[in-house]
């Protein structure tokens, strides 16, 4: 009994300093994001400025009904399915992105395709949304002029015919995220044991066969935690890329509304705080049901890289 | 190595405390230097209250010291007169609505505020103070000012809940050109009477000129047409997003988008479109007309001013590069409840002094010398006066450089027609102006104010299908003959039907009380 106490003494004192420095830490993610929390109500309510959050009338769930009313279908399908293919399909690049980067070699070339690649990461998706626009503007974009014209096709009225749309925003998203994301695949990479790779060139692999039967079943753990990550935000989208590169055109709609920008068109004219704070309950809600789902899984398949 | 460790830790804790006590204690004196004039205030022998002015500027917002100049000025009158002292915060036109939410929100202290087209919604999520009895006693100038009729405009449920602007309110449809152009394809813009007159012109145009879009849109996604269609009454709806609509003299709602005005005008567009005469992307681009006209590229716009078209095209050409512009009327103006509360004042329920903010309120109607310090800051410093009252920016100053001015808001605090013109408008302008408040068709259903509290799911989803298809529609990026079926089925599931039933049912309450 006695070793124990003193066990957990020595831990608090071990550990009390490093706990003062997270402190900061602690108190700012507790206000910015365990106080916030009580908005939920908010959801429930029929919000008056006059009687404050807690004194206002309750309205059971006639917030969340606007989300189910129409093209609640078309919303969700289009929020769940932009964000699969970008999970699938920004793996997948980012993976060989990241192989592709370590096989370089020469130090020289790997910084200048990395920071390359990175760049398009730190512009806004205004500015992005602008470069888009230079390619696709019906009077005088690249594409319509220059590309179009060379092969002697027809010209396209790009933001108004939706089918090219789902293309172009994976397109765009991967331009934008590639490079980012394939930075952690790269540090894993690196930090796999070189002696196997050279186990592995001894037995007569090839590179191709190192990378199937070394590289790629050794980042399965990053894998596996990134997209658990990545599902968890499965229903929000990143507002930027479906509003502002599409330009908000309405003809586009059908394939580029989603979640957030729905709620964003409806509560633009009514500023209904109620609503909003419905939308965002909702999306968490399910959010947290995916990830669980997805975590069973994992934990069902492979019981090592599951979250908990 | 395990002391080195423990320095380590000890010295990076001390120093995060340190900081952290260094931050508190560099904000401690600005409360205390708060409260102390806060408590000279009180302490001062005729007890004077304060509130908060907070208006929208599409100006630069100036900085606290030029801020505080200008209070102190509106002060010396308002202490005198009514025992009021006036804290301004002026914030930008693109956050107000966000902002004032957030802050009655919050608590912040806000006594008056404007509400920017959201009447309803200010009014329906309590935002507004009672003024019914108020205004009797503390603005009786204001309301025998503006009169019954208008005032009317912001009563809900027989309370009165705001004051409107006084200005201006008749928006006249106008075509905005290039006279240049004009002149040297000698097109006589005069003969253009209406929407559909234009058309030719666009054509002539396009042809001296094959690479120009003649017509450019207003603003994204509207060309300015929908303003065209005489004699609707939006019945409190966003011009830009019409739900259900009275026609005429009909008391009945209907559906703006079953109407065949409606359908005409898309086919218009339709053809414009078609014919290459209006820019391509007109339902998307984020370039303004005025933008747009200062390229070479474009010949004219449509939109709705309520000024008279000279003066219109005077006080445009400087923000369209200097060009000369001409601008003739083609259609008549129309007054309904949005075009009169679609800027009005309020008193925040959430207000602690709402006798003294609706006192200040009464000045900013019935003083010129508190609205044009409001809007043109300090005589000499912000502005100069000339001997005739035009007002114009000190020598080597502009808009963009002087101290204070808000000069872009004018027309959004109180009373319009108190304050200085500006040099190179005509005087005869504000007599037109005011004549066409009194003159221009009003709408048999004005004064009537439509809650959408109870049918805000269908509101929501509705507006949504409206944004999908109403700018392509106006700006004929999209085919009416198959998209205004499918648009109004659309319209059919999200609940037009419910919207348009209760705005029937409240107007006829409203009618049987009248």
């Amino acid at each position: 009994m006695k070793t124990v106490k003193n066990k957990n003494n020595r831990g608090l004192t071990k550990n009390g300093p490093l706990l003062l420095i997270a402190l900061p830490g602690i108190a700012y993610l507790f206000i910015n994001n365990y106080i916030p929390m009580f908005g939920v109500f908010l959801a429930f309510k029929d919000y008056s400025y006059v009687k404050g959050i807690f004194g206002s009338d309750w309205s059971g769930f006639d917030n969340f009904k606007y989300l189910f009313k129409q093209d609640a279908f078309i919303i969700v399908r289009n929020t769940l399915l932009y964000n699969v293919s970008f999970i699938v399909i920004g793996t997948i690049a980012a993976i060989v992105v990241a192989i592709l980067m370590c096989e370089l070699g020469e130090r020289f070339r790997v910084k200048f395709f990395q920071s390359s690649m990175l760049l398009p990461n730190l512009l806004s998706w205004v500015v992005i949304s602008f470069i888009g626009f230079a390619f696709l503007n019906s009077d005088t974009g690249f594409i319509n002029n220059s590309v179009i014209k060379l092969f002697g096709g027809k010209e396209v009225a790009w933001y108004t015919t939706p089918k090219y749309w789902p293309v172009i925003l994976v397109l765009v998203y991967l331009w934008k995220s590639v490079g980012y994301s394939s930075i952690i695949y790269m540090a894993s990479i690196s930090g796999i044991d070189k002696s196997i790779f050279e186990a592995a060139k001894i037995d007569g692999a090839t590179k191709l066969k190192q990378i199937r039967h070394v590289t790629i079943p050794l980042l399965k753990p990053t894998v596996i935690i990134l997209t658990l990550m990545a599902v968890g935000r499965i229903f929000y989208s990143d507002f930027g890329l479906f509003y502002q590169v599409p330009m908000n055109s309405g003809a586009l709609y059908d394939v580029t509304q989603t979640i957030d920008t729905y709620v964003y068109h409806g509560l633009m004219e009514l500023n209904n705080i109620g609503m909003s704070a419905a939308a965002g309950l909702y999306q968490s809600v399910i959010g947290f049901v995916l990830v669980m789902i997805a975590n069973t899984v994992v934990r069902k398949v492979d019981n090592e890289n599951a979250l908990f | 190595m395990k002391v080195f460790k423990k320095i380590i830790v000890f010295v990076l804790t001390a120093t995060m405390v340190f900081s952290l006590s260094a931050c508190s204690k560099s904000a401690a004196p600005e409360t205390e230097v708060k409260q102390e004039t806060g408590t000279t205030a009180t302490e001062a022998p005729k007890k004077i209250e304060k509130i908060v002015y907070s208006y929208a500027t599409f100006n630069n917002i100036p900085d606290e010291a030029t801020l505080g100049s200008v209070e102190e000025a509106i002060n010396q009158i308002t202490r005198e007169k009514i025992g009021v002292e006036v804290e301004l915060l002026p914030i930008a036109i693109f956050d107000y609505s966000s902002n004032i939410s957030l802050a009655l929100q919050g608590g912040d202290k806000v006594d008056l505020f404007e509400s920017l087209g959201d009447f309803n919604n200010a009014v329906s999520s309590d935002m507004a103070y009672d003024l019914t009895s108020l205004i009797d006693t503390a603005a009786p100038e204001t309301k025998a000012l503006l009169g019954q009729d208008l005032l009317n405009a912001c009563v809900k449920e027989g309370k009165l809940y705001g004051i409107p602007t006084y200005k201006p309110y008749a928006l006249t449809p106008m075509v905005i050109y290039k006279q240049e152009i004009a002149t040297e394809l000698g097109i006589d813009m005069t003969q253009v009477k209406n929407i559909t007159d234009l058309t030719d012109v666009l054509r002539k145009v396009k042809a001296a000129y094959p690479d120009m879009t003649p017509l450019v849109p207003v603003q994204t996604g509207t060309s300015g047409v929908n303003m065209c269609i005489p004699k609707v009454d939006y019945l409190t709806d966003d011009y830009f997003s019409p739900k259900g609509i009275l026609m005429g003299d009909n008391m009945s709602v209907v559906d703006y988008y079953g109407t065949t005005e409606f359908s005409d005008l898309c086919n218009l567009t339709r053809t414009w479109y078609n014919e290459g005469l209006i820019l391509q992307d007109a339902a998307t681009t984020t370039s303004t007309s005025t933008e747009l006209m200062s390229s070479d590229n474009s010949f004219c716009y449509v939109a709705s001013y309520s000024y008279p078209p000279e003066d219109t095209a005077a006080s445009l050409e400087a923000q369209c590069g200097g060009i000369d512009l001409g601008a003739v009327q083609i259609g008549d103006a129309y007054l309904d409840t949005t075009s009169v509360n679609a800027l009005s004042w309020m008193v925040s329920s959430t207000s602690k002094a709402p006798e003294a903010a609706l006192k200040f309120l009464n000045l900013t109607f019935t003083d010129p010398e508190i609205i044009n310090l409001l809007i043109y800051g300090i005589k000499d410093r912000d502005y100069v006066l000339d001997a005739e009252g035009f007002v114009s920016y000190p020598q080597g100053l502009d808009a963009t450089t002087v101290p204070y001015t808000a000069q872009l808001s004018c027309g959004t605090l109180g009373n319009f027609f108190l304050m200085y013109p500006m040099g190179g408008t005509n005087k005869d302008s504000i007599a037109w102006e005011e004549e066409q408040n009194v003159k221009a068709a009003k709408s048999p259903a004005m004064g009537f104010t439509f809650d959408s509290g109870e049918v805000e799911t269908e509101y929501t989803a509705v507006t949504n299908v409206i944004q999908q298809y109403l700018p392509g529609l106006l700006c004929g990026s999209i085919d009416p003959q198959t998209a205004i079926p499918e648009f109004r089925d659309k319209l059919t599931v999200a609940g037009l039907d419910t919207i348009i039933a209760a705005k029937q049912s409240q107007l006829d309450a409203w009618l049987a009380q009248k």
